[in-house]
């Protein structure tokens, strides 16, 4: 089966970002199975911030993300009207905004909402974590 | 695919209902089969005499009368609970008694809840 997985709970205030990792481990774990694409909507944009530093001795969820999509060649999809809402943003918007500086960690991706749509179209499954 | 926008959070006490709106209007802009159902805290939204402020959040409420140019036709509230509000809300709801409501969602394979 294919999935996608869409998650909109914060990373701080939720574990949503962090189940959410948790399941598509499993996934790409199981030959039977495949993940077209995460996509981060609401408070779950915030797992993109670069500048979020937890102590050392904790889960940093962001890195965790990375690398699994890093390891596994799954984007990671943010998007870009929730990102920017929250102070979330490439080196394009920075730009685009007239603002110094930018702050969306590598490995992540500004996208609109249709991008969700395609993954959905394209996937048997949608798995919401909130 | 039949996608349902299912909201239940409050409209103005977070970004939530407005971006389960924005999430609404893309997939019908992409010409996707879009309903919404309207239960809870959201009922809020249909509240005719609403009037935030800037600070509280953009007006939802004016929202409601674009979404049908979105071909986004259906809107669906539980009979019980629109009853209950006594107050003039927003016309173009389908209100379903509680049997009914639960035979809507059986209807949907996709449920996005905000």
């Amino acid at each position: 089966m294919n999935y996608s997985l869409f998650i909109t709970g914060s990373p701080t205030s939720s574990k949503a970002c962090h189940t959410a990792l948790d399941f598509a481990e499993a996934v790409v774990q199981n030959s039977t199975h495949t993940l077209s694409g995460v996509f981060f909507y609401e408070e779950a944009v915030s797992v993109a911030n670069a500048l979020a530093m937890p102590p050392r001795d904790e889960c940093n969820i962001r890195d965790e993300w990375m690398q699994f999509a890093q390891k596994h060649s799954i984007p990671l999809y943010v998007c870009i009207a929730a990102a920017l809402r929250r102070g979330e943003l490439n080196e394009a918007e920075a730009k685009r905004h007239e603002v110094h500086h930018h702050n969306l960690a590598s490995g992540f991706q500004l996208e609109g909402l249709g991008s969700l749509l395609s993954l959905t179209l394209e996937s048997d499954r949608t798995v919401r974590f909130k | 695919m039949s996608t349902l926008i299912y909201l239940s959070s409050s409209p103005y006490s977070s970004n939530t209902i407005k971006e389960a709106l924005d999430l609404a209007l893309v997939f019908g802009t992409f010409e996707q089969s879009i309903s919404i159902a309207i239960t809870g805290d959201a009922l809020a939204l249909l509240i005719a005499s609403q009037t935030p402020t800037v600070r509280q959040g953009k007006h939802l409420f004016k929202l409601l009368d674009g979404l049908e140019f979105y071909d986004i036709e259906n809107i669906y509230v539980k009979q019980d609970e629109i009853a209950k509000l006594a107050i003039e809300t927003w016309p173009g709801v389908s209100p379903l008694a509680q049997e009914s409501w639960l035979n809507m969602l059986d209807k949907y394979s996709d449920i996005y809840h905000f």
